[in-house]
């Protein structure tokens, strides 16, 4: 009985091996889209995949746009191989988590690919976006599309131990699949700080055999998730709880890293299980306690048309249950990072690191580029690593850093290092110093913060072959700098203002000054010439009586020469005083216009053209008798006298 | 011993009388060390160069390649604030140039935040115009060349009748006008170079509080390169406001005012 049994293991396991050989042969290009749930409700984030198995030569892959959701995550590359059912084949996949903006329902347009030239796209996918309504999410078992990973096919390996397949009469079926069929999470630590590293692993455990799928896969939001990619198909590993032997199935194992401290949940996983349960039927053949081929009823090989037909008893009956079951969520308290002693370069990065600096060259020209290395390699949240600050000196141009992770696959905790690769543009010739570079971490083991520091860099540049000649151009976008002015100058410093200068205000009173100097000698002037004829004007009286007076002497002692030309002289004088006439000027005439000017007509002017007369006539014929010069005397006397009453008023 | 110790106090006579007259050498030549300042800006030694220009500026010499020179040489460095003030120190001693205009105009692409004043209006645009028919010293002067013609021409008109005629008392309003035109515009060009008014902020990321207080809650920040208004001050702290109407109150120490 043994024997025979052995030699059909034998049989079983080449049919096998044939099988595989025949599957890797015929490997076929595949590009499909995958959702972990094609009806979600509005704040319910999912994963979407587009893989492209067996693509050799894959020139580029282009995702489409998610217009109506939210990337959460990704995009995170996949590549691989995997014996999926036997069959070997080659991935390629990227990754998304989203989530939906709106309510509806959207089609996801496919991923575009091109493989050995050809362009490929993979199947568009509908999403049903239902209202949120957190609590009652329902998940829909119909249509899921497990993802390989993560998809378990129990019962491919059972041993016998655990074969329990069997259900007994009289027994409770739902009993017996809680009983037998159970989720586990478990989780290193649920009590740590903020970007410090968890591990969680979602287990079932079976001892029937399953076809189970899982439909619902944590969305673990406030963490950062990194999965540690399993054995593909999943290996089964035995336990024993309560002395009872499980066969244990990895579902998903990943390293989280929470994002915010508090309390955070690890939402649960849901898995569905097609149990198939023997009955026996009551009029088999009596079994001993043990059946031989019992182990067979939990084979896949069950299916197979030959063992069918070997082992199609009459007395077993086969029952598919279906089983839905769920973690249970799982709290996570998470601390956040002490505030004492946090340096300033602190940046985020929890765990142990080393940090090493090196720049490519020490001395170059300004045509050349210089490159700073900065790898920071150790355990902890390297995925999640910040660039450390530099302090690039300004007579560098810095771009913008390239990274490149090199994080050790599975490894757990998470290690493997970073680099960010500063190029720099030097500018500028002579000695610079690019200043020491500053790392901080915090060290959840010593439970304090960590300052690694480079060696600051002293770099020689010297002036390159190529002069830069910046154009006159003010085009628009020509953002190059006009050069500079090197002409002759004048130099002048400390330019002075003329304005608040004392010579400004000089300069413009000194006019003002010379004209109120003119001016006022004008004045003077005047007024001394205007004062003279005004004095003679009043005087004028006098001194033609004075004149007179000396006639009067001249008529006593009988000069009549003298006499006349006295009182001509008196009389001509008065009229040249108070008439203002200089004395060469005047003229018969000219006294009958002035007079006539002021309104002196009449007697007085006939008298004094007479008296005037008189006297020249005198003068020029001599020989006149006393009365007639005693009469001119008193007529002169009386005529000044009138004259004097005239011009008066 | 005392000879050698007159010997040697001899030389050092010298060597003192020596140095002093090549420092004044080096003083009296300011065109060679602009020169200079201009080769080591050529051999990409920013730093270097704005230093060298810098010296010249502090010495008082004020000249509007110099501050462009030294404005290009602060950009080169990476100096954004300098830069800046140095370009609108430049554009105050040629304002309109097109070359300024341009640099400035990067030098604050680098300035985040950065708004653009608003444009002159038509009659400012001509007043601006205007004022750079003469330099500020040139009206002053024709200012006292018009005074002097306006006192001879009412002098003429005055003392000698026989110049007394229509044509020179015309010319005499005319002068006088003009007179008066050169008076509000030397005034002017003089309030306009002397209001230190605004400012560039000289220290990246400053920060503006609602106070003038250190301990009071920040407004917002600024970059350096900011041109601002300066409205009101303290001993310490020097009130500012922006193209956009923001206001707050900085140290004094970070502006550097124009």
């Amino acid at each position: 009985m043994k024997d025979r049994f052995n030699i059909k293991k034998y049989i079983f396991s080449i049919l096998c091996c044939l099988g595989l050989v025949v599957c890797a042969s015929a490997q076929e290009l595949r590009f499909t889209t995958s959702v972990s749930s094609s009806a979600v409700t509005v704040d319910e984030p999912f994963q979407i995949q587009f893989m492209l198995e067996n693509g050799t030569n894959i020139a580029s892959f282009t995702p489409p746009s998610f217009k109506d959701f939210e990337v959460l995550q990704g995009p995170s590359q996949m590549q691989g191989q995997s014996i999926f059912n036997g069959r070997r084949s080659e991935y390629f996949a990227l990754n998304y988590v989203l989530q939906p903006k709106h309510v509806g329902s959207f089609t996801i347009p496919g991923a575009q690919a091109r493989v050995n030239g050809n362009v490929i796209k993979s199947n568009p996918v509908l999403i049903e976006v239902r209202k949120g309504n957190a609590q009652a999410q329902t998940p829909q078992p119909s249509q899921q599309q497990a993802i390989p990973q993560h998809r378990s096919q129990g019962g491919n390996g059972l041993s016998e131990d655990v074969s329990d397949g069997v259900l007994k009469k009289g027994e409770d079926i739902q009993e017996k699949l809680r009983k037998n069929i159970f989720l586990k999470v478990e989780v290193d630590k649920t009590n740590l700080y903020e970007g410090d590293q968890l591990t969680a692993t979602y287990k079932l455990y079976t001892r029937l055999p399953t076809n189970s799928s899982v439909t619902k896969v944590p969305a673990f939001k406030g963490f950062s998730a990194k999965d540690i990619e399993l054995p593909n198909p999943p290996q089964a590993t035995e336990e024993r709880i309560n002395g009872v032997p499980f066969k244990v199935f990895t579902i998903r194992k990943t390293l989280l890293f929470p994002l915010q401290s508090g309390t955070l949940e690890l939402d649960p996983v849901e898995v569905d299980n097609q149990v198939r349960l023997v009955k026996l039927v009551s009029n088999k053949r009596s079994r001993g306690g043990k059946d031989p081929f019992e182990e067979f009823f939990n084979d896949p090989a069950f299916k197979d048309p030959f063992f069918d037909d070997f082992f199609n008893r009459p007395e077993v009956e086969y029952q598919d249950v279906p089983y839905k079951i769920q973690s249970n969520p799982i709290k996570i308290n998470v601390k956040s990072l002490p505030v004492d002693g946090r340096p300033s370069s602190f940046n985020g990065a929890v765990g142990h690191f080393k940090m090493t600096a090196t720049v490519d060259k020490k001395s170059l020209s300004t045509d050349d580029a210089l490159t700073l290395k900065i790898n920071i390699s150790g355990q902890g949240n390297v995925n999640l690593l910040n660039s450390p600050k530099v302090d690039i000196p300004s007579g560098f141009e810095k771009y913008d850093p390239k990274v490149t992770d090199d994080i050790e696959k599975n490894s757990n905790p998470l290690t493997g290092s970073r680099q960010f690769e500063y190029v720099l543009m030097p500018q500028e010739a002579g000695q610079h110093t690019i200043p020491a570079i500053e790392f901080s971490y915090f060290d959840p083991v010593a439970n304090s913060y960590k300052t690694l520091r480079s060696e600051p860099f002293v770099i020689d540049i010297t002036q390159g072959k190529r002069i830069r000649q910046d154009k006159h151009d003010f085009g628009v976008g020509k953002n190059e700098l006009v050069k500079i002015d090197g002409g002759i100058y004048k130099w002048t410093q400390n330019r002075q203002w003329l304005i608040v200068s004392p010579w400004f205000y000089v300069l413009l009173l000194l006019p003002l000054l010379i004209a109120a100097a003119l001016i006022y000698y004008k004045h003077r002037k005047d007024y001394n010439t205007t004062n003279a004829a005004l004095l003679k004007h009043r005087y004028a009286n006098k001194v033609a009586l004075k004149r007179l007076e000396l006639a009067a002497r001249y008529l006593k002692e009988g000069k009549d020469k003298a006499f006349y030309e006295e009182t001509s002289r008196a009389v001509w004088g008065y009229l040249s005083h108070k008439l203002k006439i200089p004395f060469a000027d005047l003229s018969k005439q000219l006294i009958q216009d002035k007079l006539a000017a002021r309104h002196i007509n009449g007697t007085n002017t006939s008298d004094l053209f007479e008296l005037i007369d008189n006297c020249e006539v005198a003068l020029y014929a001599p020989g006149s008798g006393n009365d007639r010069m005693q009469g001119t005397y008193s007529k002169a006397v009386i005529i000044i006298t009138n004259l004097e009453d005239a011009l008066k008023n | 011993m005392s000879i050698h110790k007159n010997i040697k106090a001899v030389f050092f006579l010298l060597a003192v009388v020596l140095m002093g007259s090549i420092a004044q050498a080096q003083q009296a030549i300011p065109q060679q060390r602009f020169d200079a300042a201009n080769s080591l800006y050529q051999q990409s030694k920013f730093t270097d160069a704005a230093a060298a220009y810098q010296q010249l500026i502090d010495e008082g010499f004020e000249l509007k390649p110099l501050y462009y020179n030294a404005g290009n040489a602060y950009y080169k460095a990476g100096k954004t604030g300098e830069a800046v003030y140095n370009y609108e120190k430049a554009l105050q001693l040629a304002p309109g140039d097109e070359t300024i205009k341009h640099n400035l105009a990067l030098a604050n692409q680098k300035v985040s935040g950065y708004v653009d004043e608003l444009p002159l209006v038509f009659f400012q645009q001509w007043w601006q115009q205007l004022q750079l028919l003469h330099k500020p010293n040139g009206w002053a002067a024709g200012c006292i060349v018009l005074f002097w013609l306006v006192i001879a021409g009412i002098m003429l008109n005055r003392f000698l009748p026989g110049w007394k005629n229509k044509f020179l008392r015309w010319g005499n309003y005319a002068l006088g006008t003009l007179f008066a035109l050169y008076l509000i515009m030397a005034i002017d060009t003089y309030a306009v170079a002397n209001d230190h008014q605004s400012g560039i902020i000289i220290q990246g990321n400053t920060k503006v509080k609602s106070a003038p207080d250190d301990n009071s809650k920040d407004a917002f920040e600024v970059q350096e390169g900011m041109k601002v208004h300066i409205s009101d001050a303290t001993k310490d702290f020097c009130k500012i406001s922006l193209a956009d109407g923001k206001t707050g109150w900085v140290s004094c120490g970070l502006i550097k005012r124009l």
